[in-house]
């Protein structure tokens, strides 16, 4: 829709939704929390406070103490001071994102933000998602920085979105909750959950080498080459590196004489449906890279050529994260 | 998503359900001590002794658990102490004969508060203690608000913040001492910085005229006029601030040591209560000799038909317009002014009088003020002793005096109560009274000697308001004193002055130290101990006037000072936001000037980033001051150092470790230096 035809009231409720609740990520790199973006209510210690300052008003209005009404507004005075403080623990405090994790369906994303405290010290700052359970208590000193992981359930294969964070203290005394929503647009990605007991790998093009999918042992191995880099990591030839002998990768029999192995969707059986697929496709990427082989990913939309190593691990798995069934 | 907030809310319930550790316990039982003590003495020593025995029982068993660690926890069940909260009811009950009432109520809470916190196990609970503390505060000021009083609180106010504090901090050791130093300074200062605020509160919020529910019955007598006087039966007279009326002097107004407001006289007396005789009307008025003092009088309503004038009163007052019609006013024989009808609103009237203390008496006055009642044996046998020293009337009612003074006599608001024989026993055994009690002694012995004598009640002194111009007479005022029939004319004394100049002359405020007056400082004559007292006296009358005494009127008096009270309460509303959002945008105003100053190097580097994006160079979001500057120096070789050093300084002033003022300031300045050696973007763009 153009935004020029949005209606004002409509644009002016869109805007104060999104400025209350931070529904949609709209911040981007550092933020600052400044006034507009802090809110503070009392607690229920600062509630029940408040009830026993207004008895203890009424009470001492009725009988004319006029002691009563200077402890009771002393009392107050200790409370409005109180707020300033919650507000003040949270005020310039600057937060940053830097990276979103990658997960299997059914764990869990991380999610790192940089938290910087800037020209004052912070207590008891709590972190947390829309999911709740991942909090995390910290001090900061002045000037320093923090970095807080948070955590988001990962349920479904594709992207999880950080969503909006809320950062909140009750610094001093637990009278007043201040908080402050931060919402970066941070995506994880998280993978198909790997089939389990999955069927073994499909042949490659060098012939029969069921066996392959099984960690490659030593009865295998066929010798050492120098390391290149990209080699993955479980090739390393760690024995040799201890024993100072230089960086060497391991060399298996089959795995590079097998040839590619060619994983595909259309070779998978009529009778799965596409999330199923998914799963034995990554159930098979990670046995390929366990028996450190060079594989080819062809699912429709995505064409990944023979190759082997992490990255082209990541990308077979973003690319089975990101399927889009509608165009099986 | 429901369903997760949900356990979101529940957990942050098991939060509150989160068990209290020792440190914390042990503040809450610091700050129910302080809260408990100034209270103590106005309670039953059994109550005062149980509620803060059994707080000291639980922090000496958390010092049992801390001592045995291995062992499982000290516990108390809680089923014995809902047998506790049920006793002490019953003891309460006992103690005080009933139980809806304020002291019954306070000497509960006082030991219910013990109890709880004998089985306060979560924080919850010691939230619940921490208001319950915050409210057992102010009920010492039931009793007394002298000085002492308010610097008896003052520990626990701090106390309140360490408690909250502590309750707030929770993932701290339970093993770690709690930084008891650390918490008191934290709470002092907040409590410091809410001051303002506390003071603006107490000036502004607006006080009640007149009490919102009705005062509870044992809410003591006030100190107010009534139409018999029984001392010794009105065991303990509070301080009421409800003012009797107010007076606008068109003359001089008269030092307070002459301000005697004429009220009923009593003259039959049954040996324990004073009551007016019968009430005759005619009075004549005093030859007018001296020049006459006229005021005009708003009396609040009294439910009395009672009048109040200068002792003594000169003409018939004229009410002013639109007094009920039909009230008339007479004088009685005994130069007391009557309504027709009680005052039931306030009554405005203008009055004549002269300051005089004697007036002529008519022939049959005397017999009737002669009766001494029924015993007081000891009163009566000392008179006559007296008498046979001193046969002159004169000397007499001096060496009586004289003998007051001498005495150990002692001026006090709770006096002792008194059984039988309160003459007996007020003059020989406690000598502890109101001026109640001195008058009506006074008139005893005189009247044992022959002497006519009777009592006069009214009000004495009252309150000059500087700025208003006008006297506020209040019930605290309230006043007896005494007239003799000596050589055909009444006489006033008043003994009261003989015990108590300070009343006389400072009113009742002036003459009441702290709380109970301590018998032996009464006795002192010594001059320097005097001056002492009476800069004391002084002090206090201050304190009572300014602080106790800050009620609804003196703030309509303030305001009126102000100037406030032409304003419409709208017009003060505008006038407040706009001093609030004045002092807030310059409040933000100083602060974001601040923050420009201590964050100049962001300003720097964001102008500089600006200027990059201008030359065609924009930084990407996730590059950092180092990499970014590389970026540049590999754009425009030529300034390669001045990038460097732009990456580097601001580098480490945003991110490096809180380094000394010199070095920011070095740093800044170089950071500054090589952002100017730089061309502007349209040169930077074609320097390429």
């Amino acid at each position: 829709m153009n935004p020029a035809r949005v209606p004002f009231s409509r644009a002016w409720r869109a805007r104060t939704r999104q400025r209350l609740f931070r529904h949609a990520p709209t911040d981007n790199q550092p933020v600052v929390l400044r006034h507009s973006r802090i809110y503070l209510l009392p607690t229920r210690r600062g509630l029940a406070l408040i009830a026993t300052l207004l008895t203890m008003l009424l009470a001492s209005l009725n009988y004319g103490l006029a002691l009563g009404i200077a402890i009771t507004f002393l009392l107050t005075g200790l409370l409005a001071a109180a707020q300033l403080h919650t507000f003040r623990n949270l005020a310039g405090i600057e937060i940053a994102p830097l990276s979103a994790g990658e997960s299997f369906a059914g764990g869990e994303i991380a999610f790192a933000l940089a938290l910087h405290a800037g020209s004052a010290a912070r207590t008891s700052i709590q972190l947390a998602t829309i999911d709740g359970p991942a909090v995390e208590r910290g001090n900061v000193a002045a000037g320093a920085s923090l970095t807080a992981t948070l955590t988001r359930p990962a349920l479904h294969r594709g992207k999880v979105a950080l969503g909006r964070v809320t950062l909140s203290t009750d610094h001093p005394f637990g009278l007043w909750r201040g908080w402050s929503y931060v919402h970066f647009p941070l995506e994880g990605i998280v993978f198909p959950a790997p089939e389990v007991s999955a069927p073994p790998l499909p042949l490659g093009h060098g012939g029969t080498q069921t066996e392959a999918a099984g960690r490659g042992d030593d009865a295998d191995l066929a010798g050492l080459r120098a390391y290149q880099p990209g080699d993955p990591p479980q090739r390393i030839a760690w024995k040799a590196v201890a024993r100072g002998a230089g960086w060497f990768s391991k060399e298996f029999e089959g795995a590079g004489g097998g040839g590619p192995l060619m994983l595909s969707w259309t070779s998978l059986p009529a009778t799965l449906d596409a999330e199923a697929r998914l799963s034995r496709l990554t159930a098979w990427v990670l046995a390929a890279e366990r028996a450190a082989r060079p594989f080819a990913l062809a699912i429709p939309g995505t064409m990944l050529p023979p190759q082997q190593g992490r990255d082209h691990r990541r990308a077979a798995l973003t690319a089975l994260a990101l399927f889009d069934a509608r165009r099986a | 998503m429901h369903w997760q907030r949900l356990f979101v809310r529940q957990s942050r319930d098991a939060a509150h359900m989160v068990p209290l550790t020792a440190s914390q316990t042990r503040c809450i039982g610091a700050l129910l001590l302080a809260a408990q003590l100034p209270q103590a003495p106005h309670l039953p020593i059994w109550v005062a002794a149980a509620g803060v025995l059994l707080v000291a029982l639980r922090l000496a068993l958390l010092r049992r658990d801390r001592a045995r660690p291995l062992a499982p926890p000290a516990r108390i069940p809680s089923w014995t102490l809902v047998l506790f909260a049920v006793a002490a009811a019953f003891a309460v009950r006992g103690s005080f004969g009933y139980m809806v009432g304020r002291d019954p109520s306070v000497a509960f809470l006082f030991i219910l508060i013990a109890i709880k916190f004998l089985e306060t196990r979560s924080r919850r609970d010691g939230t619940l203690l921490v208001c319950l503390a915050c409210f057992l505060l102010i009920t010492p000021f039931f009793y007394s608000q002298s000085i002492i009083a308010a610097i008896a609180a003052l520990p626990a106010i701090l106390l309140v913040g360490v408690a909250l504090d502590a309750l707030s901090t929770d993932e701290r050791d339970p093993d770690r001492p709690y930084a008891w130093r650390a918490a008191m300074k934290r709470s002092g200062v907040m409590m410091l910085q809410g001051l303002p605020v506390a003071l603006l509160l107490f000036v502004l919020f607006p006080r009640l005229s007149a009490p919102l529910w009705g005062l509870p019955t044992d809410f003591g007598a006030q100190t107010g006029l009534s139409d018999s006087m029984s001392p010794g039966q009105i065991s303990e007279l509070s301080l009421s601030d409800a003012v009797a009326f107010r007076v606008d002097f068109e003359t001089e107004p008269p030092p307070a040591g002459q301000r005697y407001w004429r009220g009923p006289v009593f003259s039959r007396f049954d040996g324990r209560t004073w009551s007016a005789g019968l009430t005759q009307f005619g009075g004549e008025f005093a030859p007018n000799a001296a020049p006459a003092i006229t005021y005009t009088v708003t009396l609040e309503p009294n439910f009395r038909p009672w009048l109040f004038a200068l002792d003594l009163p000169a003409a018939l007052p004229r009410l002013a317009a639109g007094a009920s019609t039909g009230a008339t006013v007479v004088l009685t024989r005994d130069q007391q002014l009557l309504l027709r009808a009680p005052v039931t609103d306030s009554v405005r009237y203008t009055q004549l009088s002269i300051l005089r203390s004697s007036y002529p008496a008519g022939a049959d006055e005397a017999a009737p003020n002669l009766a001494v009642g029924r015993g007081n044996p000891r009163t009566l046998a000392f008179a006559r002793e007296l008498r046979e020293q001193h046969p002159d009337d004169k000397a007499y009612i001096q060496a009586i005096l004289q003998w007051f003074n001498r005495e150990a006599f002692v001026y006090t608001l709770a006096p002792p109560f008194l059984d039988r024989d309160p003459v007996d026993l007020f003059l020989f055994d406690e000598r502890r009274g109101f001026c109640e009690h001195y008058a009506s002694a006074f008139v005893v012995m005189l009247r044992a000697a022959g002497i006519p004598a009777r009592v006069v009640t009214g009000y004495q002194g009252g309150q000059m308001n500087p700025q208003g111009g006008y006297l506020i007479v209040r019930q605290s005022d309230a006043h007896a004193w005494t007239e003799a029939l000596i050589d055909g004319k009444w006489q006033r004394f008043d003994p009261t002055a003989a015990v108590s100049p300070s009343r006389i002359e400072l009113g009742l405020g002036g003459a009441m130290p702290a709380g109970e007056p301590v018998p032996f400082l009464a006795r002192l004559d010594g001059t320097w101990l005097r001056t002492v007292r009476l800069g004391w006296d002084a002090f206090n009358h201050d304190w009572r006037r300014n602080v106790v005494g800050f009620n609804y009127d003196r703030q309509r008096s303030l305001w009126r000072d102000l100037k406030l009270d032409r304003f419409a309460a709208w017009q003060i509303v505008a006038g407040l936001a706009a001093i609030v959002f004045l002092w807030g945008a310059l409040v933000i105003g100083w602060l974001m000037w601040k923050r420009r100053r201590q964050e100049r190097a962001l300003v720097l580097w964001d102008d500089l980033n600006r200027r990059l994006a201008r030359a065609g160079l924009p930084r990407q979001p996730h590059e950092g001051p180092l990499a970014f500057a590389d970026r540049a120096a590999t754009r425009w070789p030529q300034f390669a150092i001045a990038f460097a050093a732009i990456g580097k300084s601001y580098a480490t002033l945003r991110y490096g470790a809180p380094a000394a003022t010199r070095e920011r300031d070095a740093l800044l300045a170089t950071l500054e230096r090589a952002i100017e050696v730089l061309p502007a973007p349209a040169a930077l763009r074609s320097a390429e």
